[in-house]
């Protein structure tokens, strides 16, 4: 009953949501241009399905890459900042200085340098998904249980065996955690990088790009069929980083561990 | 050799920063097979004085030798028990009993060996592939014996192990402690709050007073090795069990 609940709320809410959505638009009169109905909408994505799938993949494409390289450089700089205070201490301001500064200003700046494309998309997603990596992967190196250091300690363990058996397991669930912010915020970062930097070929380019394309065309079903794909693709990613984080912490975290 | 007291004492007092001292005067000479209890109120610094013999922390005064080393260089010898079963929760029961073994280098298949023997010597070996969220809290103070005594320690400080632990469970681990030594017989440094389990447990019991921790008295415990569980209903056990507790009083004023 209880795991029967947890489809059928969701889909009845959708249920509700989607008549409402009909009922409105029929009541006042909305026209299509304003606000199309979702039958138009999936019309409008079935009818436009090829262009959607090559910008599905050309925003993947830098949606994945940004954040695998957000993941990557956030970890290593985490770990190198939580085994020495005076590096933390020297680099932490200015890694919140480039959190601070809005993509929006960064995002010229990338095009000058690297020119239109996946390079700049890249580089925009990467800005946007490596902070909270770092955040919570540093939160995890330097939250280690004392009395284990301790035991560590009795064991005479060198500081790399220290690292390697109990700071990066431990920093495990905090590392996820980052990750899982970040796959949220990846199909975002590179979306936006299209939208500023992206370029395109034969008309075709991410889906930042292709909303900008159908809203001067005023194809409005499909612009909102962007938003459908974009939203497929935020879930794909989610699920992966879920997935990961079920891989990695299902047999012993407090998070994962059903009590019996 | 083997007349050499294997930890010594010298009046060796401990302060954190410039607050009060937390141990003061402490004189004690330990020989080889002796298991000593430390007892008293809390805020004595038994704690402190098991963290002294480990070399995680250092006196501020006098002098400890363990072996005829300082207690960090002597750590090869020693090996802490902490008062919770302090478990890699990430690893498995056996992989936690293996990691002293595998942090000091020792070969894979001589790792293998040890651990299963060690985790027979608990009663643990049907649970080798548990996580320790699986385990009860009897269970896992056992693993972390296990863990322990797999480095074969000459001297073994036990932090208050049983605390948390029911008193059947509590009883029923003193038992399997006093079998195991006499399997391996390490030195003890034991500190508890129960005085059934010292006067069982202990060939010397100190009692220390708090505010500074100092030594009280000496109690020597003259039963014969090996115990068995029915030793605790004999008049000598009881009447060193008032005993002590009266010392125990005399301090907690």
């Amino acid at each position: 009953m209880k795991r029967q609940n947890a489809w059928l709320l969701p889909l009845a809410t959708g249920v509700v949501l989607i008549a409402a959505w009909f009922g409105l638009k029929r009541l006042f009169r909305i026209e299509s241009y304003v606000l199309p109905s979702p039958a138009e909408i999936l019309a409008a994505a079935w009818h436009e399905r090829a262009t959607l799938l090559t910008s599905a993949f050309v925003t993947g494409r830098g949606a994945l890459l940004g954040f695998l390289a957000a993941v990557g450089v956030g970890f290593a700089l985490s770990m190198v900042m939580a085994f020495s205070i005076r590096l933390k201490q020297s680099l932490y301001p200015f890694i919140l200085i480039l959190q601070m500064t809005p993509v929006i200003i960064l995002a010229p700046i990338f095009v000058l340098w690297l020119g239109q494309g996946l390079p700049s998309i890249v580089m925009i997603t990467f800005m946007i998904c490596f902070f909270p990596v770092v955040a919570n992967t540093t939160m995890g190196f330097i939250s280690v249980d004392r009395n284990l250091q301790e035991l560590f300690v009795m064991c005479n363990a060198t500081r790399t065996q220290e690292i390697r058996h109990l700071r990066v397991p431990g920093a495990m669930p905090y590392f996820l955690t980052g990750m899982k912010i970040a796959g949220t915020l990846a199909p975002i970062g590179a979306i936006t990088g299209d939208f500023l930097a992206g370029g395109a070929q034969n008309g075709v380019g991410g889906i930042g790009f292709m909303t900008i394309t159908y809203f001067s065309q005023l194809k409005i079903p499909a612009l909102f069929a962007t938003g459908l794909v974009a939203c497929l693709m935020g879930f794909l990613f989610v699920g992966g980083v879920n997935y990961l984080h079920w891989r990695l912490l299902h047999r012993w975290h407090d998070s994962m561990v059903r009590k019996e | 050799m083997t007349s050499r007291p294997i930890v010594n004492l010298e009046g060796v007092g401990k302060r954190f920063g410039a607050g009060a001292p937390v141990l003061e005067g402490i004189e004690l000479t330990v020989e080889r097979g002796d298991f000593v209890s430390f007892i008293g109120p809390s805020g004595c610094g038994k704690s402190t004085l098991l963290r002294l013999i480990a070399g995680l922390t250092e006196p501020t005064a006098g002098r400890i030798v363990v072996d005829g080393m300082t207690p960090a260089d002597a750590r090869e010898e020693v090996f802490l028990v902490f008062q919770d079963a302090n478990l890699l929760p990430w690893r498995r029961v056996a992989e936690n009993v293996e990691l002293p073994l595998m942090l000091r280098g020792d070969p894979t298949d001589r790792r293998r060996e040890r651990v299963g023997e060690m985790l027979n010597v608990v009663g643990l070996a049907e649970a080798a592939e548990k996580y320790p969220w699986q385990l009860s809290g009897g269970m896992k103070m056992r693993v972390s014996i296990a863990r322990a005594l797999s480095v074969a320690p000459d001297i073994l400080l036990l932090d208050e192990p049983f605390g948390a632990l029911d008193e059947m469970t509590r009883d029923r681990l003193n038992e399997d402690l006093l079998t195991i030594r006499e399997r391996d017989p390490f030195t003890a440094f034991f500190v508890t709050h129960s005085v059934a389990e010292a006067v069982f447990l202990s060939t010397r019991i100190v009692v220390l007073s708090a505010n500074p921790g100092r030594m009280h008295r000496v109690i020597e415990v003259p039963f014969a090795q090996p115990r068995t569980p029915e030793l605790r209903e004999t008049p000598g056990f009881l009447s060193l069990l008032a005993e002590t507790t009266r010392e125990l009083r005399l301090v907690r004023r």
